[in-house]
């Protein structure tokens, strides 16, 4: 017999090498390379902890029902989306997602998913959770609020699992803000989800009573210890998938503190006493009380200026021929002559506004954009001065007059009255309305401010119209058109001013709908913005809602934290959380 | 002993009307929970319609007011909108808190307006009596309100007090005996402040109380004895006069979790007002029924404890 | 002092302070609703006799104001302007009980003059005015509440003190009731339900109405125990043998007795129901702008900054002290001259 060793022969050791590979290939899995998203931020250092202001409780820390700010704003920290907006630019940039493709007809987005991230546990993340979560917010037994923002064209869009790393969505039309629409949507964790979800169970999970072991986020910081009514506690993700441009793993800081205190002029005092660290979006009040211990205390104040917010004075001009509202149908006569509007809002003082309600800290408004929406305001919008004479002469040619004391009286002789309905827990619109009053009292109109708890007044524009005009303010969470579409269009469930349309009222009520409807499926910005424009310019001349004042956004930190860059986009302070540290 | 078993059904009759009463005020005005969510424009109509149905808002009274009655059974007492879980977990932990700071409050007022009443008494018509109604009645005529403002003010511009809240940032870090010292810290104004909110009156009836006893026959005659000033006082004059008093603690008892209110929504103390007041904001239905339920468990017990008291200790009115 | 000097001093004090706000048109030298948009939380204006040279002036004046350079948001006086101070000027119109109008003012200074008394407000409102003015509203408040209270309290206590039995039951578990109520969600849905066609006095008059219906229990409980004592008098039994009917007996006998506690609980309900009218408006439930009430006179103090910077808000807070002390020593003079009454 020839002795030959099996490792000399050929074809074992072509055999051998197969194994070899087969192996690698097989082991590759356990040791993916991880794609960090690095980040731009100058870097800093590990350690510390903040404490942060709550203004209430937050409801719940289930992703697919968060509806108030305290729990979104803990959610924010906890978990991450697929495509984010950076609030300093308000542009989409890549986060779980790493990259994406659009099809040519603008219906098709692949999403390309970063690999090797972990979940908060350990627990590795793919195209499945990214499913899962999907599932999860379309579905309608959930009824979970984000679902709305998914149906595009009057379909939810649909996903589809390419890969372990890829996914693909479909959408009915093309939308121009699609890629916005990831942000805030946050990817779940399928492994500890999914239980709850097949039993129906789902709504319940993710309370704030939860232990900490059944969360798992792809967020900065995971949640330590939640005490009811007094604190929630966040720690350091040890598996976060960003780094910054030294290759430091971030989050910097070890711990976030969110300390409840229920009211803003607590928190400033917490805040100047030391007890909190940032305090986000004050009112205009209580800068000036800040501002005098800034030095002494080792802290400083941001004003930002206008945000997103704008608040307005709108009239009922809903149909009432169901309800039983005499006296306000009698009215509307008035409320719908465009010339009546606008010598409204020819009477109103918006400087005096700006000065006696945010004491110099707003913008005064005469269109819904206001001037810190950088991509969408429209710059050549007029702003006519306050003129009670114009006022006068639109009233007269609306075929109003005086009589001897003053009081002024429609063509019947019916003398001009209405209310001004208001929430009570909001001060700085009852002082708006307050001063409107006071303003049309010139006019020769006798005007009463009805101030009413949120809940009651809401009923009252909502359901049963039992209102003259009101005083309210809208805050769209997002810098992009779309997030209004609800209030422009006339079937829009948030069109306060005439609700339940089935077809537009008025004409130019149909052309902004066919605007709206239109630069929802251009994808091309310059487009777009003109058709926006148009948008703004016919709501600046039609007047549904009389704009007032945009008031800025407040911040402020103490110097010990480093890279805070504060913006007017919620979170206002904490948008790039991950990226703060202590000097 | 029959009187009592009257009173009891009694109780148990007025709880279960107050809670009638409060769940068809709830049921008459206007507005619900997600009337908040109605008005943000990226929540449809549908979403906002399906919620309420998934918690029950739209079934009629009398079903809503029998699931919530078996939930009281069950331990529950309802679900919370705002808080996302069951109503009495939530109450019981806002309520220990509350109690905490009036039962001190309390007891810090009835120490210091019983010599002060039996003082003031004592000394009727003279600087000090005087001194001291003119005091009294100031701190009547000032708002609560004011007061509480007044002492935040303190608080902040001197830091002798905490600025509000129950517990200070690193209150985990904290041994056992500086969590104590530091709830203290923080519980030491509202409660000074309910306190003395809670005193001239209590001034004003222990006086009126002593001073009628003090003109009464036996009063005379103990003086006559020579019994020393002091004695005669604490040891003769006060029993007698404790039948207004008791009533007073008993009221003392069932006002306990409902005077605290303003006091802790101005100094963010994490009891019952806070939570009723944003509760009756944001019509968490439930929770307003819950809270005015533990009141009015209280108010009743307290006069229950009131009468219970005078009973034993007046012989008068046993004769009745 | 003597208890019929302290009584009649209370008094006369009521009757002038009551006396000054029915007034107010008169002794306010603005009108509640005018706002000076330049001048937002102005400081109490300072009356001078000498001017900056040193001279003497008969007539006192004031200066006018100008934003302070050096700080923001605060005012120094412009030496330069002076405007001398008139009594019983013509100002704005202003009616008097609803019923004649008049522009005669106490006091004033020539425009663009002003005199803030108590400084002014977040609109520039002079507060004085307005604390005046305000007055009508509270007092009519603690006026209307307490009659109502103190009425219903008469009628529940008599009848549950007079006949006893099952009547006393129901009417005192009633009156526990009506103590455990949540008044203040109870009045929260009332404002909400009413419509917003009725004017501002009858919101407020319904609300009034209902804080006066949920206090009955107090005062019956009061009267009650009088009564319960009182009909057995001697002279209610004799009368009683004497054949008198039971309306007879309540009405010559029994309540007479009880008219003392009656004055007595009036005078200390009058300043609770202020009180009370202050923590409605507090929590957003009073009258609407622009009418003033001390209660939204107090509201703005509960905002830190207002409290740290503004200082003179606090003066209307101040200056209910006076009233209220007032009806409390009336209260108490009352009390001891009707005991020391042989009944």
């Amino acid at each position: 017999m020839l002795k030959v060793s099996p490792w000399k022969s050929a074809s074992t050791r072509f055999f051998l090498a197969i194994a070899c590979v087969l192996f690698a290939v097989s082991a590759a899995p356990a040791q993916v390379h991880e794609e960090r998203m690095v980040t731009n931020n100058p870097p800093g250092h590990a350690g510390g902890e903040i404490a942060v202001a709550l203004r209430s409780d937050p409801k719940t820390l289930n992703p697919a029902f968060a509806m108030d700010a305290a729990s979104q704003e803990i959610i924010y920290c906890m978990n991450a989306d697929l495509i984010h907006i950076n609030r300093e630019t308000q542009q989409t940039e890549s986060a779980l997602a790493k990259s994406w493709s659009v099809s040519r007809d603008g219906r098709t987005y692949t999403l390309q998913l970063r690999r090797g991230v972990r979940f908060s546990d350990g627990k590795a993340f793919n195209a499945d959770d990214v499913i899962f979560s999907f599932q999860v917010y379309l579905d309608k037994k959930i009824h979970s609020p984000e679902r709305d923002l998914l149906i595009i064209g009057g379909k939810p869009i649909a996903v589809q699992k390419i890969n372990d790393y890829s996914v693909r969505f479909h959408l009915a039309q093309p939308y121009a803000a699609a890629e916005r629409l990831f942000d805030g949507l946050p990817i779940l964790p399928k492994h500890l989800l999914e239980t709850a979800y097949r039993n129906g169970t789902f709504s319940q999970a993710w309370g704030v009573s939860m232990p900490p072991d059944q969360f798992a986020g792809l967020g900065p910081f995971r949640l330590k210890k939640y005490v009811a009514g007094q604190r929630i506690v966040l720690e350091r993700n040890p598996c976060y998938w960003k780094v910054d441009s030294q290759g430091n793993q971030l989050p910097y800081l070890n711990e976030i503190v969110f300390l409840l205190v229920p009211s803003e002029d607590a928190q400033v005092i917490r805040f100047q006493a030391g007890d909190t660290d940032i305090l986000s979006r004050f009112s205009a009040e209580n800068f000036s009380v800040l501002e005098r211990d800034q030095a002494a205390q080792g802290y400083h104040l941001y004003d930002l200026g206008p945000g997103l917010e704008y608040n307005f004075l709108f009239f009922n001009l809903n149909d009432l021929a169901s309800k039983n509202l005499p006296q306000i149908a009698k009215k509307q006569a008035w409320f719908r002559d465009v010339r009546f509007r606008q010598a409204v809002s020819s009477a109103i003082d918006r400087e005096g506004i700006v000065r006696l309600v945010y004491d110099g800290r707003a913008t005064p408004l005469w269109g819904q954009v206001t001037p810190g929406n950088k991509l969408w305001v429209d710059r050549s919008l007029p702003h006519p001065p306050r003129s009670l004479a114009r006022a006068r002469e639109l009233l007269k040619s609306a075929g109003f007059s005086w009589k001897g004391d003053g009081t002024l009286i429609d063509a019947h002789g019916n003398p001009v009255e209405f209310s001004i309905l208001t929430s009570s827990s909001n001060a700085a619109r009852m002082k708006m309305a307050t001063i409107i009053q006071d303003d049309l009292s010139h006019l020769g109109m006798n005007v009463h401010v009805v101030s009413l708890d949120f809940s009651a007044m809401v009923d009252r524009l909502l359901n049963s119209f039992d209102y003259e005009a009101a005083v309210m303010g809208m805050a769209s969470g997002d810098a992009d058109p779309t997030s209004e579409m609800n209030v422009w269009v006339s079937s829009g469930g948030t069109h306060l001013w005439h609700l339940n349309q089935t077809k537009p009222a008025t004409p130019w009520e149909a052309e902004i709908d066919r605007l709206m409807n239109q630069q929802l499926i251009t994808l091309n910005y310059e487009r777009r913005k003109r058709l926006y424009d148009q948008v703004q310019q016919i709501v600046a001349q039609q007047l549904p809602v009389i704009c007032l004042a945009s008031p800025d956004i407040l911040v402020g930190a103490k110097d010990r934290i480093g890279n805070f860059h504060p913006a007017i986009l919620e979170p206002y302070a904490l948008w790039n959380v991950e990226e703060l540290y202590i000097r | 002993m029959r009187y009592l078993l009257r009173r009891l059904v009694h109780a148990i009759l007025l709880l279960v009307a107050i809670s009638i009463f409060s769940f068809a005020l709830l049921q008459w005005s206007s507005g619900d929970f997600f009337d908040a969510m109605r008005m943000n424009p990226r929540v449809s109509q549908q979403t906002v319609n399906g919620l309420r149905s998934q918690y029950g808002l739209n079934r009629s009274f009398p079903v809503r007011y029998a699931a919530w009655v078996r939930s009281v059974l069950k331990g529950q007492m309802g679900f919370s909108f705002s808080y996302d879980t069951a109503v009495a977990p939530l109450l019981w932990a806002r309520a220990r808190n509350t109690l905490l700071l009036t039962s001190t409050a309390t007891l810090l007022a009835w120490l210091v307006a019983i010599p002060l009443g039996i003082w003031s008494a004592a000394n009727k018509g003279k600087w000090g009596d005087r001194a001291c109604g003119v005091a009294t009645s100031a701190l009547l005529t000032v708002p609560d309100l004011l007061l509480f403002l007044i002492l935040l003010l303190l608080a902040v511009r001197t830091g002798w007090f905490a600025a509000g809240g129950m517990v200070s940032l690193n209150f985990n870090h904290l041994t056992f005996w500086s969590k104590v010292k530091d709830i203290v810290f923080h519980f030491a104004l509202p409660s000074l402040g309910l306190a003395v909110v809670t005193l001239p009156v209590l001034v004003r009836h222990i006086r009126s109380a002593m001073i009628e006893v003090l003109e009464s026959p036996f009063i005379r005659a103990a003086r006559g004895h020579g019994i020393p000033r002091t004695r005669m006082l604490f040891r003769y004059a006060l029993p007698a006069a404790s039948n207004p008093l008791i009533s007073l603690l008993g009221f003392s008892v069932a006002t306990m979790l409902s005077a605290s209110v303003i006091v802790e929504v101005i100094l963010s103390w994490p009891g019952l007002g806070p939570l009723m007041v944003q509760a009756i904001l944001a019509r968490d239905v439930y929770v307003v029924v819950g809270v005015v339920m533990l009141s009015s468990v209280f108010l009743v017990a307290g006069n229950f404890l009131a009468d219970l008291l005078l009973f034993a200790s007046d012989p008068r009115i046993r004769v009745e | 002092m003597k208890h019929q000097h302290k009584l009649w001093a209370a008094v006369v004090l009521l009757a002038g302070i009551h006396g000054v706000i029915l007034f107010a048109g008169f002794f306010a030298p603005y009108s509640f609703s005018a706002q000076d948009r330049g001048l937002p939380f102005a400081p109490p204006t300072r009356i001078h006799f000498v001017d900056a040279q040193g001279k003497f002036h008969a007539r006192p004046f004031v200066y006018g104001l100008q934003d302070d350079p050096n700080v923001a948001g605060s005012y120094s006086v412009d030496s330069k302007r002076m405007y001398s101070l008139h009594f019983f000027v013509q100002g704005a119109p202003y009616k008097v009980a609803g019923l004649f109008s008049s522009r005669v003012h106490l006091y004033g200074v020539p425009a663009p003059g002003r005199i803030f008394l108590l400084g002014t407000d977040a609109y520039g409102r002079d507060q004085f005015s307005r604390f005046l003015y305000g007055g009508q509203i509270s007092l009519a408040a603690g006026l209307i509440a307490a009659g109502l209270s103190v009425l219903l309290g008469i009628i529940a206590g008599a009848l549950a003190g007079f006949y006893g039995g099952w009547i006393d039951d129901v009417l005192m578990r009633g009156g526990e009731l009506f103590l455990a109520l949540p008044w203040l969600y109870l009045l929260f849905a009332v404002r909400a339900a009413l419509p917003l066609h009725i004017a501002q006095w009858q919101v407020f008059l319904l609300l009034v109405t209902v804080i006066g219906l949920i206090g009955w229990a107090r005062p019956a409980r009061l009267i009650r125990g009088a009564v319960l004592s009182g009909k057995e008098r001697n002279f209610v039994v004799a009368a009683r043998a004497f054949g008198a009917s039971d309306l007879y007996l309540l009405r010559r006998h029994v309540l007479p007795q009880t008219y003392a506690i009656v004055l007595t609980q009036m005078t200390l309900l009058i300043p609770q129901y202020i009180l009370a009218e202050v923590t409605l408006t507090f929590l957003g439930l009073g009258v609407g702008e622009p009418m003033p009430s001390w209660g939204s006179l107090l509201t703005a103090l509960q905002r830190y900054y207002i409290l740290s910077s503004y200082w003179w808000m606090f003066l209307p807070a101040l200056l209910l002290i006076p009233v209220f002390l007032a009806y409390y020593v009336a209260g108490d003079a009352l009390q001891e001259r009707l005991k020391s009454v042989p009944l």
